[in-house]
């Protein structure tokens, strides 16, 4: 498992993920939105956990605020022991190069690389990145290392996603809605490969659906309404995600 | 107002960085239009007027003496108007307490003011009163320039007699617009002026009752002044005649036209670069516009708008920016003009001379930035106009991405994934990369073109000033003398080395084309005066035959080996065949040089020295020129280091301001171009820039992926721009060139060096201020939305 240097073990226990009282609050001229209202939350390391809800309930706020793209307007969040709220820009830049994989549902790949030099566009600046060819292997793309996103389908695209998220060995996968631009059985693939990551990595996975479904996958689901969090279900047996469908 | 002009006006507020950045092209282009034509203008304009009102002669001629009688035997050839007679003198002055040589053009002026031609336009005073001799009127320049008034006196030597002028008249005239004293190559108000003192004064103190040694004629509408020259040519010879000749190889007058004609160039030159940068970002500007706005222009067909509507709202976005650059261009244009025109004022010497703002040259200003802006559009608003509605509000195909050559060499280099990012996007869009190169190029090619004047003037200056003379003083006689006069200048103590030098005028004929032209000669052993060419070498005088300078022998259409035809003006009138030796690249007038033996064959007389070139003690300059001063054979004295100066003053008046022009204009269309590319390629960028710093690139590195495509471009422009910019200099000091000037084409690395430096600054500058435009970047919510 990656950590950096930066990021210090959590000497109290294993989590890697710890909020409390979490608030942001966006200002749109005169009128403010509440995104999210206090939200405390452990994440142990190695877990899957699924936020489910409505749009707007906050999850997408708390994904990017996790991921060090967002910051929160009070309380407090630490990653394996130390606080990102108090970062700068530069310092969760470094968080997020160290320990961070993002996978969107609109892949974000750089249409004027190709699917090897995407994943490389992570290995040349990670700390101890595996080799690209290993990371798309892991996403069953090996042979399609050479094609450009333009000549890959959606699912292959995502995978090459998912294979530049897992190439830096991060400690946490934070994923929006990987598979809303994809159908079933692809979906079912790109799920495979972020289970494996977790099993073979022990890669934290946090993922954001609409899709209900895909809450069998968990260790645990998250369900926002309204900035909070409203219910949570442990799953005591995650099916692997070959068993699921939409 | 309707929706879409709504739209417009919101499109061009939203882009209103670029929308600027393309006006400030097309203003430069305007701007330059507006000052060249419009100095152009002012300057014919005011000539025009002021020869017609002043009544400018036609064809001018001088003799040695002729009676008065001669005036009606020039009038009655056919062809001739009117004919008029005067006599001009030179006069050295005495201010007291100076030792600088002063000269003054004595020209007669009849006391009741009934001269009919070269009229004398008093600016103050009056006209010398008949039984006066003193009385004379000075010219303005002089007497601002010596802080002389009416009334002020000045002690004159006139003829070999002292005489006591007193300053009763300002004034100026339209033959002496631009006034050099013999020899100069440019005006020193100071120590060179023109009076104008009544006729019976200066026939008493010349000896030449009755008598002229000036003719100016005016021709009838349609007469030949070719024929008209000859006959008076003829008239003229027996009385010493040194040949007619027409408004063209009148002094004044060429320089004025030399003027023009350099101005005109700039026109023709310099606004074409600027339009044809504007055409191109427009182009792209439009082009990534109409494609972004690819869906809207679908929606907005769908309900029902028309492609002509649709074509007209992306042209008048042209449209729009070329009435910007129009406003900003003339503005500038006219504030500059007018700067311009203060400083011809300096040395041409008109009665009025004030930039005249002129509507039809705004308007042909205006005429070229809508033309250029149009030509622009002309691409992006055919895709608008062509695009189905349908397929418009489909999102485009995506952009196809190859590796090419540079990057499979690049392989090898190692490039990274972001030194493959910025190749293949500079590949993608080949026609913006290439139109980024060559604007950029264009800015550092112009801006050579125009430093590098700097560079010639100063070749030209040394060639003139360091290495063809190398005397200190040229002392000119008041008549040619033989060696008793150089022995006198020779005793004043601390003249280290004296040389006669003379010249004759004489008229070189080949075939049908003739030319006027002084052929000057030097001993064998001279040392100070030595013929210098275009490489710098020295070049010895021919034994026997004509050695003539460059411009001579274009206009003669001679090579070295042809024989011409010598008839020597003036004096004997001697005519002889001789062979064209050598020609010698020289930078100003058209000359020839011939050995003491040759013009002594020519020429056929007694005193062969006409001037005489001193080297002096530097410390004994101020008793050498009072010692100068008194002797009466002296008519007047030149010193180089003070031409030198009056010459450097001029560049540094002249050619600073107009680099310093130039440096802002050539520095608009780097910072145009690149502001453009720039803000098209972070707009295109902004989803991948996005991306990278989520995948945790610092805004540094992200900013390097834009900075790294500019600077490439930019690097990739240097050499083109050095190239671009020896052509176009070389066009240019060709242009630029005259009967009286050769301008040499010597550019200095330095002046490739701070072309390129400039550029560079201007360049990056731009693209710097953009890239930090990633500090804004919004990850959130780029991510959220589809590519």
């Amino acid at each position: 498992m990656s950590t950096s240097g930066t990021v210090e073990m959590d000497a109290a226990g294993n989590a890697a993920f710890t909020a409390s009282a979490l608030c942001k609050v966006y200002r749109t001229g005169e009128t403010e939105v509440h995104a999210l209202r206090g939200v405390d939350l452990e994440i142990p390391a190695g877990e899957v956990l699924v936020l489910l809800g409505p749009s707007g309930s906050g999850k997408s706020t708390l994904l990017n605020i996790l991921g060090g793209l967002d910051r929160a307007s009070s309380g407090s969040l630490r990653y394996r022991g130390t606080e990102l709220t108090d970062m700068g820009d530069a310092e969760l830049t470094r968080f997020r190069r160290a320990n961070v994989g993002f996978i969107f549902q609109f892949y974000n790949l750089i249409p004027s690389l190709t699917a090897e030099e995407n994943v490389r566009l992570v290995t040349d600046i990670a700390e101890h990145p595996m080799a690209a060819e290993e990371a798309l292997a892991l996403v069953g793309l090996a042979d399609r290392r050479h094609h450009y996103p333009a000549q890959l389908s959606g699912g292959e695209q995502q995978r090459v996603a998912v294979a530049r998220a897992i190439a830096k060995q991060p400690g946490v996968l934070l994923c929006d809605e990987p598979t809303g631009a994809l159908d079933s059985k692809t979906g079912v693939r790109v799920l495979e490969t972020l289970a494996q990551a977790n099993r073979d990595l022990g890669t934290t996975v946090v993922i954001i659906t609409h899709n209900a479904g895909i809450a069998a996958m968990a260790h645990r689901v998250l369900h926002f309404l309204d900035g909070r969090i409203a219910r949570m279900e442990v799953n005591a047996h995650p099916v692997s995600p070959a068993g699921l469908s939409w | 107002m309707k929706a879409l002009d709504r739209k417009l006006l919101r499109d061009l507020w939203r882009l209103r960085g670029q929308v600027f950045a393309i006006a400030l092209v097309l203003a430069a282009a305007a701007a330059t239009f507006v000052m060249s034509m419009g100095v152009h203008r002012s300057l014919t304009e005011t000539r025009d007027a002021y020869y017609a009102r002043n009544h400018f002669a036609d064809v001018f001629a001088g003799m040695t003496r002729a009676p008065r009688s001669v005036v009606a035997r020039v009038a009655a050839i056919p062809g001739v108007q009117q004919a008029e007679g005067t006599i001009q003198q030179y006069a050295t002055l005495d201010f007291p307490g100076r030792v600088v040589p002063v000269r003054a053009l004595l020209n007669a002026v009849d006391e009741e003011g009934r001269d009919r031609l070269n009229r004398l336009t008093l600016r103050a005073g009056r006209l010398p009163q008949r039984g006066h001799p003193g009385e004379v009127v000075a010219d303005e320049a002089f007497v601002k320039a010596n802080a002389l008034a009416i009334g002020s006196t000045v002690d004159a030597l006139i003829h070999g007699r002292k005489q006591r002028l007193r300053i009763v008249g300002v004034g100026l005239a339209p033959n002496f617009i631009y006034a050099l004293a013999p020899g100069d190559i440019i005006p020193d108000d100071s120590r060179f002026g023109v009076f104008w003192i009544g006729r019976k004064a200066l026939e008493a103190a010349t000896d030449r009752t009755e008598a002229i040694n000036a003719l100016s004629i005016t021709l009838t509408r349609g007469a030949s002044e070719a024929d008209v020259i000859r006959a008076v040519d003829t008239v003229l010879a027996p009385y010493g005649g040194t040949g007619a000749y027409g408004r063209k190889d009148h002094l004044s007058n060429a320089f004025l036209d030399n003027e023009l004609m350099q101005l005109n160039a700039m026109t023709r030159v310099i606004p074409p670069v600027f339009l044809l940068v504007a055409v191109f970002l427009v182009y792209i500007v439009l082009g990534r516009m109409i494609r972004t706005e690819r869906a809207q222009i679908g929606l907005i067909k769908a309900f029902g708008y028309s492609d002509w509507a649709i074509g007209w709202h992306y042209l008048k976005f042209a449209l729009a920016v070329a009435l910007l650059a129009t406003l900003m261009g003339a503005a500038a244009g006219i504030w500059m003009g007018s700067a311009m025109t203060r400083l011809y004022a300096q040395y041409y010497r008109f009665p009025f001379l004030d930039y005249r703002i002129s509507p039809p040259v705004i308007l042909g200003a205006a005429a070229l930035s809508f033309a250029a802006a149009g030509l622009g559009a002309l691409g992006g608003v055919r895709a608008a106009v062509a695009l189905a509605p349908a397929e418009a509000m489909a999102p485009p195909p995506p952009p196809v991405y190859r590796a090419g050559t540079v990057e499979r060499l690049g392989r090898a280099a190692g490039f990274s994934a972001i030194g493959h990012m910025i190749v293949r996007h500079i590949a993608r869009w080949p026609g913006r990369s290439a139109i980024t190169v060559l604007g950029v190029a264009l800015s550092g090619g112009l801006l050579f073109a125009t430093t590098q004047f700097l560079d010639s003037s100063r070749t030209m200056l040394d060639s003139f000033f360091f290495r063809a003379q190398r005397q200190d003083l040229t002392v000119t006689f008041i008549e040619p003398r033989n060696d008793d006069a150089l022995f006198a200048l020779a005793q004043i103590p601390g003249v280290l080395r004296v040389e006669p030098t003379r010249g004759v005028a004489a008229k070189i004929i080949r075939g049908n084309r003739s030319e006027r032209a002084a052929i000057e000669s030097a001993r064998a052993d001279a040392q100070l005066s030595v013929r210098i060419d275009r490489s710098g070498t020295a070049i010895a005088l021919p034994p026997g035959g004509l050695m003539l300078s460059r411009q001579l022998a274009d206009k003669l259409a001679v090579r070295a080996g042809d024989r011409v035809e010598v008839e020597m003006l003036g004096g004997r009138r001697t005519r002889l065949t001789l062979p064209v030796v050598s020609i010698v690249d020289e930078f100003i007038g058209e000359r020839a040089y011939a050995s003491e033996k040759t013009v002594d064959a020519i020429a056929r007389d007694a005193s062969p020295v006409g001037a005489a070139l001193l080297r002096i003690d530097p410390a004994a300059r101020a008793r050498i020129l009072m010692q100068l001063k008194d002797m009466p054979m002296v008519l007047g004295v030149t010193e180089k280091t003070a031409a030198l100066e009056k010459f450097e003053q001029m560049i540094d008046d002249n050619m600073l301001t107009m680099i310093v022009f130039y440096i802002g204009f050539a520095s608009a269309i780097a910072v145009g171009v690149v502001y453009n590319s720039a803000r098209i390629l972070y707009s295109e960028r902004a989803h991948e820039l996005a991306t990278l710093r989520v995948l945790g690139y610092f805004r540094s590195e992200v900013g390097l992926v834009l900075l790294g495509e500019l600077a490439l471009l930019v690097v990739a422009s240097v050499p083109l721009g050095c190239l671009i910019g020896y052509g176009m200099a070389q066009l240019m000091t060709a242009m630029f060139s005259s009967d009286l000037f050769r301008l040499p084409f010597a550019p200095s690395r330095a002046s490739y060096g701070w072309s390129v430096v400039i550029v560079l600054l201007a360049a990056m500058g731009t693209a710097a201020t953009v890239a930090r435009r990633v500090q804004q970047l919004d990850m959130v919510r780029v991510l959220k939305a589809r590519d």
